[in-house]
C-alpha cells in the first residue's frame, strides 16, 4: 500500500455517509470470519479479523476457478493453454500473501494505516454488502461466487473510493503472490538467468 | 566519496550543496567538482551495487524504487515507477535515450520565453552520448517483445525505428528495471557520480533533506536527517551551502519546495507524466518479453495528431509482478491470463501532455507526513489519446498476425479482428477503470520567463533567490515526447555553467 493512499475514505462525502453507516452496524451483523495466521510469525499490522479479510480477499483475487462474476469470454489465446502442461499455481494460503502483506504494511504511516484499516473493516461490512446490493453477511462469510461478485461490485462501482479501493487490494494482492518465485513455473516464466549473470562476473574478475 | 552513513550530525559548509542525485543532481555535481567546488550531493535513497542485483521483483521494488514500488496517484488510477536510490531513475530506468526534439524545443521558446536551441544544447548532448556510452540498437539485437512492434508497425507503413540505449557490454538481461546486475548500465552510479567523486565531491546516501531553510534571497540551509534502514537515525543534517541545488525529480522537488514555505510561480502544477495505457497482445509462439533488452523499438508515427494529444508506442518488460499489477481482472481469468505471460507482447502507448493550451496537468501538494500527493485528473483530452493509442497497438498486433489482444480495462476487451477494435470507443474509461502507469515524471517547477508563471528562470535559477536552483526533470514545462533521461542530462549539463556563475 502506498504511503501516498491517504484520506482513503475521506475524500468524498460519499465516503463519509459510509463510514458512518459501517460504524452503525450492530455487531453481530460485523462478526468476521476469523482465520489462524501462520504460528511464529505475530502479526505486526493487522489485527486478527484485518488478516483473516485480507487472506480472504486474497483467496479470490488469486484464485484459479471461475464464478459467475468471474467468467469471461473464452478468448482465443485463453484457448491457447488448453493442453499445456505446467506446475498448478500455487494457493494464496501457501505463498502466504496476508502474512507478507501483514509485514510490508507494518512500516506504513499511521494515517495510511487508519485509511487501509477502515477500508478493511467496510469491504467486510455486512450491512454495507446489503445496502450496496449484495448478502447480508460479511465477505469472509460468504460463498465463493458471493465473495467474486462482491468484489465485482467494488472493481466496477460508480463510486470512485470503492474502485480504489479494490485496487488497493487487488494489485498488492497480485504483487506478494507472483513476486514469489514459487509461483514462476505455473506462469511460465524460467526465472532469472542467474547463471549467466554468475558466469559473466567470474569471467571479470 | 559515497559515504552511506554517519557516526555524528553532518554540519558542512561547501561551496554547492545538490538534493537528490540523479542525472540532474549527478550531472551537476561533476561539472562543478571537476570546476573546483566544493560539492556535497545528499540523497535519500540507498547506494546499491550490483551485487544486491538478484533479478527478483520482489528484492528490487522496495529496494530502488520510490514507496517500495507502490508510488501512485492519491486515487490509485495511475501506478507511478519512480526510481530512488544513489544515481535515481538511471538506476531503473530501461536505459531509451533520446535528446529533447526540436520542436519541443522551439514549443518552450514560442510559449515560455526559453531560449535553449538545438545548437545550444548539442555539444552537451554529445558528451553525454559518449559519458554513458549511448549506441543506436541494432535490429537483430531487439527481443521477440519490441520485435513484434517494430514488425507490426512496418506492416502497418507507420514510422518505427530502434531506440538508443545507454549501454557497454550489456548481456541483453532483461532486468534493467531492477538494477543491472552486470554495471552493463551507464547509470549516474558508475558515470557522472564517480566523476564527481574524483574531483572531490562527496555523496551522502540514506540522507533525507526535509526543508530548506532560507532569508531574503538566499537559501541558506538544507535541514534533514541521516536514515538507516529508511528509518530516521536521530543524526540530523545541515548543510549550508553558498549555492543550492534541488535535484529530487518531478515529485520530490516541487514537496520539498513546499515544506519550505516556497511556493511561488505555481509550485507542484503542470506535472506532467507521459500517461500509459498498455494491451497485451497474446502470440500463439513464445515471446519471452521477460529477457532481452527491455525497450529497443519505439513509434512516434502518432507524435502528432490533429485530433487531439500525440502518443508514441514502446514495449514494456513482462516480468511476474508488474504484470500482474497491469492485467485486467481478478481470479480466474487472471490466472490464466499470468499462465500465458511467456507468449505476451507487453505494448505501452504513452500520451504527449502538456501542448494544449487546455491541460492542467498534474498537481503536487503534501501528504500529512511531508511526502508529495499526485493527483492527475484524466480529462477528455487523455481519454480520447488513450482509446487512440489502444487502437494503435491493437491494429499493429492484429497486422503482425497476434492471436488476441486484450486490453487494461477492468473488463477486458478481447479484440481478434479489425472489426472489433471498435470496441476500444465505448469501453468506459475512468479512474480505476483502467490501468494507466507512469514512469515519465516531468514539471512541477517549470522554468520559464515569466515568474508568475514559472518557478525557475531561464537559467534554471529560482525566480526569489539568488542561490538556489532547480535542476531535474522538474523545470520541463511540457512533457517531452521521448523518455527524459538524456534530457535531464543535457540540460544539467548546459545549466551546470549558470550554477558555477552563482559562486563565482
Amino acid at each position: 500500500m502506498s504511503e501516498s493512499r491517504r484520506g482513503l475514505l475521506k475524500k468524498t462525502l460519499g465516503g463519509a455517509a459510509l463510514l458512518v453507516a459501517a460504524g452503525a452496524v450492530p455487531v453481530a451483523l460485523r462478526r468476521t470470519k476469523l482465520r489462524q495466521p501462520p504460528k511464529g510469525r505475530p502479526l505486526q499490522f493487522f489485527s486478527p479479523a484485518e488478516y483473516s479479510i485480507w487472506a480472504a480477499v486474497a483467496d479470490r483475487v488469486l484464485a484459479r476457478e471461475a464464478t459467475a462474476a468471474t467468467m469471461e469470454g473464452d478468448g482465443a489465446a485463453q484457448a491457447a493453454l488448453r493442453g499445456e502442461r505446467r506446475p498448478a499455481a500455487p494457493s494464496p494460503s501457501e505463498i502466504d500473501v496476508a502474512g507478507k502483506a501483514d509485514a510490508f504494511l507494518a512500516p506504513l504511516p499511521e494515517s495510511d494505516a487508519k485509511d487501509l484499516k477502515q477500508l478493511l473493516a467496510l469491504f467486510d461490512n455486512a450491512l454495507f454488502s446489503f445496502v450496496t446490493g449484495g448478502p447480508a453477511r460479511p465477505f469472509t462469510q460468504m460463498d465463493a461466487a458471493e465473495q467474486d461478485a462482491h468484489l465485482k461490485s467494488w472493481q466496477t462501482s460508480r463510486l470512485a473510493i470503492r474502485r480504489t479501493g479494490f485496487q488497493a487490494m487487488k494489485r498488492l494482492c497480485c504483487a506478494l503472490y507472483f513476486s514469489d518465485p514459487l509461483t514462476y513455473a505455473s506462469v511460465g516464466y524460467p526465472g532469472p538467468p542467474v547463471e549467466l549473470v554468475k558466469s559473466v562476473l567470474e569471467s571479470h574478475r | 566519496m559515497i559515504r552511506t552513513g554517519s557516526d555524528s550530525d553532518l554540519v558542512l559548509k561547501p561551496d554547492v550543496c545538490i538534493v537528490g542525485s540523479g542525472p540532474g543532481g549527478a550531472m551537476v555535481a561533476a561539472r562543478l567538482a571537476r570546476a573546483g567546488a566544493k560539492v556535497v550531493v545528499l540523497e535519500e535513497g540507498g547506494y546499491h551495487r550490483k551485487d544486491e542485483f538478484d533479478m527478483q521483483e520482489a528484492t528490487a521494488f522496495p529496494l530502488l524504487y520510490q514507496d517500495r514500488g507502490n508510488r501512485a496517484t492519491a486515487d490509485l488510477s495511475i501506478s507511478v515507477l519512480q526510481g530512488r536510490a544513489v544515481g535515481g531513475g538511471t538506476v531503473v530506468n530501461w536505459t531509451t535515450s533520446y535528446r529533447t526534439p526540436d520542436d519541443v524545443l522551439g514549443y518552450w521558446r514560442d510559449h515560455f520565453g526559453l531560449a535553449l536551441t538545438p545548437p545550444d544544447l548539442r555539444p552537451h548532448f554529445e558528451e553525454v552520448e559518449q559519458r554513458l556510452g549511448i549506441q543506436k540498437v541494432d535490429l537483430e539485437d531487439t527481443n521477440a517483445n519490441n520485435r513484434a512492434i517494430y514488425d507490426g508497425c512496418t506492416k502497418m507503413g507507420w514510422q518505427v525505428d530502434t531506440t538508443k540505449r545507454n549501454v557497454r557490454g550489456c548481456l541483453r538481461t532483461g532486468y534493467c528495471g531492477m538494477g543491472c546486475p552486470v554495471d552493463a548500465k551507464q547509470t549516474a552510479t558508475l558515470t557522472y557520480l564517480p566523476d564527481a567523486v574524483a574531483a572531490g565531491a562527496d555523496v551522502y546516501a540514506n540522507c533525507r533533506v526535509s526543508r530548506i531553510e532560507w532569508s531574503g534571497r538566499r537559501a541558506t540551509a538544507a535541514i534533514g536527517h541521516l536514515l538507516y534502514n529508511e528509518i530516521e537515525t536521530g543524526r540530523h543534517v545541515r548543510v549550508e551551502p553558498r549555492a543550492l541545488v534541488v535535484s529530487g525529480g518531478a515529485l520530490n522537488s516541487p514537496a520539498l519546495l513546499l515544506r519550505s514555505g516556497i511556493a511561488g510561480g505555481g509550485v507542484g502544477k503542470y506535472t506532467w507524466l507521459h500517461p500509459v495505457v498498455a494491451m497485451g497482445a497474446f502470440y500463439k509462439d513464445r515471446i519471452e518479453g521477460f529477457y532481452g533488452a527491455p525497450q529497443s523499438v519505439a513509434s512516434h508515427h502518432f507524435a502528432h495528431r490533429p485530433e487531439g494529444a500525440g502518443f508514441f508506442i514502446e514495449a514494456a518488460p513482462v516480468h511476474p509482478m508488474l504484470s500482474s499489477i497491469a492485467m485486467p481482472g481478478f481470479g480466474a481469468p487472471l490466472q490464466t491470463r499470468m499462465g500465458l505471460l511467456p507468449n505476451v507482447c507487453a505494448t505501452i502507448a504513452l500520451m504527449i501532455d502538456g501542448f494544449d493550451p487546455s491541460e492542467k496537468g498534474g498537481t503536487v501538494s503534501l501528504r500529512p507526513d511531508g511526502g508529495p500527493r499526485l493527483d492527475y485528473p484524466f480529462t477528455d483530452r487523455a481519454y480520447e489519446c488513450f482509446r487512440a493509442g489502444m487502437k494503435a497497438i491493437a491494429r499493429l498486433h492484429l497486422a503482425n498476425g497476434a492471436r488476441e489482444i486484450v486490453s487494461f480495462h477492468g473488463t477486458p476487451l478481447h479484440i481478434t479482428s479489425e472489426s472489433e477494435v471498435a470496441a476500444i470507443d465505448s469501453a468506459p474509461l475512468g479512474p480505476n477503470l483502467f490501468a494507466a502507469f507512469t514512469a515519465h515524471q516531468m514539471g512541477g517547477c517549470r522554468m520559464g520567463a515569466d515568474p508568475a508563471r514559472s518557478v525557475v528562470s531561464p537559467q534554471l535559477r529560482h525566480h526569489d533567490f539568488d542561490n538556489l536552483f532547480v535542476v531535474d526533470g522538474s523545470v520541463f514545462p511540457t512533457s517531452l515526447g521521448v523518455n527524459p533521461m538524456e534530457s535531464i542530462y543535457g540540460l544539467a549539463s548546459w545549466a551546470s555553467e549558470h550554477v558555477r556563475a552563482a559562486i563565482s
